[in-house]
């Protein structure tokens, strides 16, 4: 349960972080929705690398 | 009864001293009151664990001991022996989100954990020490982090993007995480504990009162495992990213 809740959290945050800053990308520059949609599938990716990372080397063993 | 059985209410934050600096609140709170108490009792628990330093240990000491060597041997396994210059950091984590959580479950508490901006400032710190340590011994190499060695040139500006937001993700999920666990469980207990007190109000339905009873019974023993879990991974994840600052390059 506990690693399931890890790579939700991980893959939601990667998620959430690259379209916050998408969003406020597009507010900066007035290019709505470019940055957003581009940095929200960015994030996403990211999201899947990190769930990727875990799933290779789960932590707290010898790296 | 409705604030009673409101199970959001557990988290409101209530000044006890009223007090207002340079225009900024600056009341001392029940959140204050608690982290003042999880303080005095980590503090506690490590002086009087360790003022007799008997062999034979008493129960104290070795409590002391064994939450010594679990949080060294963490910072060891997943940071290496260079990593042990942040122990003192570490165990400090560890041990104030441990306390944080244990006396949050105790009925009429306050878990501060319990409170994002609280993990958060745990976790702004845990990156904010991991990038300063980072620049200050490794310079620019540091950067290296997010340019993982072996990729194809011409992938590597968007591995790079994709480092660079796994990156900044990680002071969320760390704190989400711990925030997200004791928020979930702490309403959760409440409503069950709500349950209770409606089924007995319920004339011939008190009689199935029990059974949340008996749920809660079982939740609060999940809710110690998941309090220590909890700050078990914290402290892990502290170490993890430590040690990417310590070496980084994948």
């Amino acid at each position: 349960m506990n690693l399931g809740f890890r790579v939700l959290a991980e893959f939601v945050s990667a998620a959430v972080v690259g379209g916050a800053v998408g969003w406020q990308l597009d507010k900066w520059f007035g290019t709505s929705p470019l940055f957003l949609l581009v940095l929200l599938l960015l994030g996403t990716a990211a999201g899947f690398w990190n769930v990727y990372r875990i799933a290779v080397k789960p932590p707290g063993r010898k790296p | 009864m409705a604030e009673a059985m409101d199970p959001i209410h557990q988290f409101n934050i209530e000044p006890i001293v009223k007090l207002h600096l340079f225009g900024l609140d600056a009341s001392f709170t029940n959140a204050s009151l608690f982290m003042l108490i999880i303080v005095l009792a980590a503090s506690a628990l490590m002086l009087f664990g360790t003022s007799k330093r008997s062999i034979v240990p008493s129960r104290l000491q070795s409590a002391a001991e064994m939450a010594y060597e679990f949080v060294a041997n963490t910072v060891r396994m997943s940071a290496g022996n260079e990593g042990m210059k942040f122990f003192p950091f570490v165990f400090s984590l560890f041990l104030f989100v441990l306390f944080a959580n244990l006396i949050g479950l105790i009925p009429y508490t306050f878990t501060v954990t319990s409170q994002i901006i609280v993990t958060f400032a745990f976790a702004a710190l845990v990156i904010g020490l991991v990038i300063a340590y980072g620049v200050i011994r490794h310079g620019t190499h540091f950067l290296g982090l997010f340019v993982p060695s072996g990729v194809a040139p011409a992938l590597l500006p968007f591995i790079v993007l994709i480092e660079v937001i796994s990156f900044i993700s990680r002071p969320i999920s760390l704190s989400v995480r711990l925030f997200a666990n004791m928020l979930a469980g702490h309403i959760t207990l409440k409503v069950m504990g709500g349950f209770v007190a409606a089924l007995l109000g319920a004339g011939a339905y008190a009689i199935i009162a029990p059974l949340p009873l008996a749920a809660i019974v079982a939740l609060t023993a999940f809710e110690l495992l998941v309090a220590v879990l909890q700050a078990y991974v914290f402290a892990i994840l502290t170490c993890v990213y430590l040690n990417d600052a310590i070496h980084p390059g994948h």
